[in-house]
């Protein structure tokens, strides 16, 4: 068993320094300075995932996003079919190293996670949330603002992305329709 | 994957049982060492007062340690210069009321027996009551516990003095620091929970405390400033007691105005006189029923008549006045837990 006491004290330098690596590298503190950057550093929390362990699930309020820093995560749609027992997962995406999820519940208030997220190998995650997105805004205004419009950009951007499939989605469904009903014509 | 499930479950029971042995172990040493639990309430109070003045001087670019300090100098000098001001008329004011204090407790006495004499007259035979003798002992052994005690009170609150600002200095400056590192200790799947609901509590508790100090300050300083104008003895003390006991909800104001009626009796005071009191003590209740109550401590504290008094008479069974003080944001805490995780565990 991994003593999580002793580990976080003797490693704890090693691992600042990694962490400071990969929040420079993340789009949302991209803009900071090193100052700054190390007020996040002991600002956000470090957490340890077994390989399968739940990071969190569909319909829990969310508080947060996480950075992977180690380890890949997998991200699941739970849907529970009418009639059947047990809760279907259809995994949605696979994430490594460096990138981030769970960003909307930095925004929401009291919402919900729409997917489960798993570890799928011994991960170190850090987590950045809601609490302490508003103590950086409320202890440096300047820093806050910079990583809320950072959030904003995110944002924007997953909702292009949202919107352009669901036009694609709907040619796709029109073209098939338009050839059903020529076909159904002929 | 089985064997990872085993060893995952015995270190989420091993962190589990670590937090709550580190929040035990600090609820025990509150409650079990002397005057602990007291200074650590005020140091909350002050924590909580004067933490938007530290952030807001982070913000204009100081470091923590120093935008900690600056409110704490600033505070105590302010508090030195109050004091300077106020010791020698509280203690005109007080060493008048043990002087006068036999004065007192005789009139209180004839106001019983006068009482007691109309109520059996009213009765007649079918009931007798006896209540005068019984008072003036226990007046007379109160009175002498209160002054003979009086050096070991001013003793206790020469420590807990020094103990609370140092405690709310440290929880100012490293209260986040300590927070991350029970949050730490936390199970991964409890983890958000614990953290949305710590930032829920530290919330509503600030808020609490910041509003119910407001109305406290402003009610005592309307009773103070009403009774020095119409010349009644003892305004200071009678000011402060008022605002001390206004953190009691519902009852307080009525304990907080029980001294100057009887003062008022006592001294035989003109029935214009009683009337300008009860107009003086309305007018504190007004301020904080129109102004204070629904403007700022209604949105903070949302829990029902009925449990407020519960919780009012639970706390004052369990650690006297105190208990009654802190009975209130002890209940709301309790509520916001029990609904935070219901919603977590159940609402999913």
């Amino acid at each position: 068993m991994v003593n999580f006491i002793w580990e976080d004290i003797i490693k704890s330098k090693e691992k600042e320094t990694q962490i400071g690596s990969v929040l420079k590298e993340n789009f949302l503190f991209a803009e900071l300075s090193k100052k700054e950057l190390r007020f996040i550093e002991k600002i956000v929390h470090v957490r340890k995932y077994r390989p399968g362990e739940t990071i969190f699930r569909q319909g829990e309020i969310g508080v947060g996003m996480y950075i992977i820093i180690h380890g890949i995560v997998d991200i699941f749609q739970e849907r529970q079919a009418p009639e059947a027992e047990d809760v279907e997962r259809v995994l949605i995406t696979t994430l490594h190293e460096g990138t981030f999820f769970g960003e909307l519940s930095l925004v929401e208030d009291n919402g919900k996670r729409s997917a489960t997220a798993c570890a799928k190998e011994e991960a170190v995650l850090v987590g950045f949330f809601k609490p302490d997105l508003l103590e950086v805004l409320d202890r440096n205004p300047v820093m806050g603002v910079k990583i809320t419009f950072r959030l904003a950009e995110i944002l924007g951007q997953r909702l292009r992305a949202t919107t352009e499939k669901v036009s694609q989605l709907r040619n796709h469904i029109q073209n098939n329709g338009e050839a059903g009903s020529s076909a159904g014509g002929k | 994957m089985k064997r990872f499930q085993k060893v995952l479950r015995r270190e989420r029971i091993i962190k589990l049982i670590s937090v709550l042995a580190v929040l035990a172990l600090g609820a025990t040493i509150l409650l079990a060492v002397e005057n602990m639990l007291l200074s650590f309430v005020l140091a909350f109070v002050i924590s909580y007062l004067l933490g938007p003045f530290a952030n807001r001087l982070e913000r204009a670019g100081f470091s923590r340690s120093v935008a900690v300090l600056v409110p704490f100098c600033v505070t105590g000098l302010l508090i030195l210069l109050g004091t300077i001001i106020m010791v020698p008329m509280v203690s005109a004011q007080f060493g008048h009321l043990k002087a006068e204090v036999p004065k007192y407790i005789e009139g209180i006495t004839k106001l019983m027996s006068e009482t007691e004499e109309y109520v059996n007259v009213l009765f007649q035979s079918f009931y007798r009551v006896d209540f005068s003798s019984t008072v003036e002992a226990k007046l007379s052994g109160w009175a002498g516990t209160i002054f003979g005690d009086l050096p070991q009170i001013i003793g206790r609150m020469f420590t807990v003095s020094l103990l609370a600002p140092l405690f709310a200095y440290f929880m100012l400056k490293d209260g986040q620091k300590f927070m991350r590192s029970l949050l730490n200790l936390v199970p991964n799947n409890l983890f958000e929970l614990a953290l949305n609901l710590q930032h829920q509590i530290n919330i509503q508790l600030g808020g609490f405390i910041r509003a119910r100090l407001l109305e406290a300050a402003i009610v005592g300083a309307v009773v103070w400033v009403g009774l020095a104008i119409i010349s009644f003895p003892y305004a200071a003390l009678l000011g402060v007691f008022a605002a001390v006991t206004n953190l009691i909800p519902y009852v307080g104001p009525f304990i907080g105005a029980v001294p100057t009626y009887l003062v008022a009796f006592i001294n035989g005071d003109s029935g214009l006189q009683l009337m300008l009191i009860t107009i003086i003590y309305a007018v504190s209740q007004l301020i904080d029923i129109v102004f204070i109550i629904p403007l700022v401590v209604a949105k903070i504290v949302n829990l029902h008549p009925v449990t407020v008094i519960l919780a009012i008479i639970i706390g004052s069974e369990v650690m006297g006045v105190l208990g009654m003080i802190i009975s209130i944001p002890i209940t709301s805490i309790l509520k916001l837990t029990v609904n935070t995780v219901y919603n977590h565990l159940v609402n999913q």
